[in-house]
């Protein structure tokens, strides 16, 4: 199993990451950001339904809270008000999910393949002789070991390792993931439970990869960066810019409180979505809006 | 919303483990094979885990002492195979993770085990030390070269000599002059007196090796990363004209020059024979060595010996190129990195995970083994 996701994913990946960096002049920094944004435009297909749904999910928020309102602690009848609201709207729950689940191989592979390329010890060269393809090898064999450098700092070595101004990176990384999952995520439904965990999610995620990025290869930390800076431009041309501002209504109290909303501001661009929703709100309060017309019909 | 929330939180938590699963280990682990050395009926086995230098009697594999720098790190240790000289014996160290980080060259006594001095360096030192007239040649992996006065323990004017790429390979001293190769493409001959380079000579590829030299001709021979066998006159610096050779993958190790014959090794799994002057492969080779081939060939009579990662030794007759025995004969259960030793009759061979075995080099039986255990 090991060896077929090596062969299908890291392999491929690892080689392309060579290729770029030969063809940048030996720049591997420069290669990881061309190869994210590669990597973004493939998975463009499988995040862009999650981003929207995202949208979709923030324009429904008004009318969900209207429905917390309406049915009070009944929580049967929420959810399946909820549910038709959501169908009505187009929105899958589970939309958001799905492709995440499948991106996981493609971040674990891309995590894998820089760790293998960037490799400065014997045994490290020794596995990366194997995982170059034979077919025009020597110009990649030519690049080894490769240039780690940038801005004087070692994308093979950790903050922990080098000290000083690298330990930004970590901080750089919880941010910048904290300010995207900010954008993506809806404000509160009035759902405590559910907005705590996504609160908890959207603060505890950034926190646990800056923890983690102390510890990673720096090369594995600006792959994470540019990721993320990526995500929250893509993020800002789908749902408006205003999350950006992520100093409004933030406070530490409410940053770590589980069911709090973090600053989360309505995004400007949400007419179509609040127009379905307008459309939904009518629906279920009187019946579709064919038989509305028929009534109006009747009564002239 | 409450369904979306856990799938997300799943989900997230699953990258997480993944993440960590693949980056945490129990402890550091040094990302370089052991390393072995035989001199004066003493085996030299250097592990990074256990983390030693284990001094084997050579006869019968009993060990007699152990060295290691009293560092307090659990930090993986990294050490360059070990080279007799004088009454002392010298080894590379190095722990990354001590503050500040800890490199340098120690020098120890090999009856006793006990350190005698250690001069710092600014990288790992994974090149063998060559002693040389009263004094320590190596390189390290920030691509400084040193010379040190074994009595004066200390640096000698005018060295280190700066090579701007990292040295794993260990030097080559000759007539006065010090060759050493660097990751960076260069190979550098040095004057063993001054430090001060006499000339330089760029590869297409990293060389990790020690050069070999032909003193009746007095070419260098060194592989590279591109599986070219460069060959290098050690008067001028220049290529040698004529010369051509390419493996299908990495040459790591080092040449071995015998009579009229070169043999290579290469990570494509090959042993080849070559002409010296032309670079020709030789008739009946190359030989299949059935997996990667890192470690260098060595060899005893008109026997060449070549061990693979898949933890095969096998005995070829040099002439034919036929083989002449395996070890083990049944399945391996360990990559073999390091170049064997062949001492009167035996050949040492040291496996990946720290098991030390000496073969009868004439006919592969097995003499003895000693098992590397955390003291």
């Amino acid at each position: 199993m090991s060896e077929l996701f090596n062969e299908v994913i890291i392999r491929p990946m690892l080689n392309g990451l060579l290729w770029l960096s030969h063809i940048f002049g030996d720049q591997y920094w420069l290669a990881i950001i061309i190869f994210t944004i590669v990597i973004r435009l493939i998975m463009t297909p499988l995040m862009l339904p999650q981003q929207r749904s995202a949208k979709k999910m923030q324009a429904l928020q008004p009318r969900l809270k209207e429905l917390q309102a309406k049915y009070g602690k009944d929580r049967e009848k929420i959810a399946q008000a909820q549910m038709a609201l959501y169908k009505e709207a187009g929105v899958s729950p589970l939309g958001g999910c799905l492709p995440t689940l499948v991106q996981f191989p493609i971040w674990i592979g891309l995590y894998q393949s820089i760790i293998h390329s960037l490799g400065n010890q014997p045994i490290n060269l020794l596995a990366l002789s194997q995982d170059i393809y034979t077919r025009g090898a020597q110009l990649l064999w030519s690049d080894v070991p490769l240039n780690r450098f940038f801005l004087g700092m070692d994308l093979s070595l950790t903050p922990q390792q080098m000290g000083g101004l690298t330990y930004a990176l970590p901080v750089l990384v919880a941010f910048t993931m904290w300010l995207q999952s900010k954008m993506m995520t809806p404000p509160g439904t009035g759902d405590a439970q559910a907005q705590g965990m996504t609160q908890s999610m959207t603060t505890m995620m950034p926190l646990m990869f800056g923890f983690f990025s102390l510890s990673f290869a720096t090369g594995l930390s600006f792959y994470f960066l540019v990721s993320n800076v990526i995500g929250i431009i893509t993020q800002g041309f789908i749902s408006g810019w205003s999350g950006l501002r992520f100093w409004e209504g933030l406070s530490l109290s409410r940053l770590f409180s589980g069911g709090a909303r973090a600053g989360a501001s309505r995004p400007a661009d949400t007419k179509e979505v609040e127009a379905t929703t307008a459309k939904t709100q009518r629906g279920m309060s009187s019946g579709s809006s064919t038989t509305r017309k028929k009534k109006r019909r009747r009564k002239r | 919303m409450n369904q979306t929330s856990r799938m997300f939180g799943a989900a997230a938590m699953l990258l997480l483990l993944a993440l960590a699963l693949s980056s945490c280990g129990a402890a550091p682990v040094s990302q370089d094979w052991p390393d072995l050395a035989v001199d004066n009926g003493l085996v030299y086995v250097v592990s990074g885990a256990p983390q030693a230098v284990y001094l084997l009697d050579a006869e019968t594999g009993v060990q007699k002492s152990s060295f290691s720098p009293q560092i307090q790190s659990a930090g993986a240790r990294y050490w360059s195979p070990v080279t007799a000289g004088g009454d002392l014996a010298f080894v590379g160290f190095g722990v990354q993770e001590t503050k500040p980080p800890t490199y340098g060259l120690y020098a120890f006594d090999p009856l006793t085990g006990q350190e005698r001095w250690h001069v710092e360096a600014t990288g790992f030192v994974l090149g063998a030390p060559v002693f040389a007239d009263g004094v320590v040649y190596f390189g390290d992996s920030k691509g400084m070269v040193y010379a040190i006065d074994a009595e004066k323990r200390s640096v000698k004017p005018g060295w280190p000599f700066e090579a701007g790429g990292a040295v794993w390979g260990s030097p080559l001293v000759e007539n006065g002059k010090v060759y050493v190769a660097s990751l960076n493409h260069h190979l550098y001959c040095l004057d063993a007196q001054t430090g001060a380079k006499l000339w330089d000579y760029e590869a297409k590829g990293a060389l990790a090796a020690r050069p070999t030299l032909d003193p009746s001709t007095g070419i260098l021979y060194i592989g590279d990363f591109v599986g070219k066998m460069n060959a290098v006159d050690a008067a001028s610096g220049q290529a040698v004209e004529g010369f051509a050779f390419q493996a299908k993958n990495w040459i790591w190790s080092e040449a071995l020059l015998s009579g009229d014959r070169l043999y290579v090794t290469s990570l494509d799994g090959n042993l080849y024979a070559l002409d010296p002057a032309t670079g020709a492969v030789l008739p009946s080779y190359p030989f299949d060595g059935g997996d990667v081939l890192r470690a260098a060939p060595v060899q005893s009579g008109d026997t060449v010996f070549v061990a693979s990662k898949e933890g095969k030794v096998t005995a070829v007759d040099g002439k034919t190129g036929v083989q002449l025995w395996q070890w083990p004969s049944g399945l391996s259960t360990t990559q073999i990195l390091t170049t064997p030793v062949v001492v009167e009759g035996t050949l040492y061979v040291l496996q990946a995970t720290g098991q030390m075995v000496a073969l009868e080099a004439d006919t592969g039986v097995q003499n003895w083994s000693f098992t590397l255990t955390a003291q």
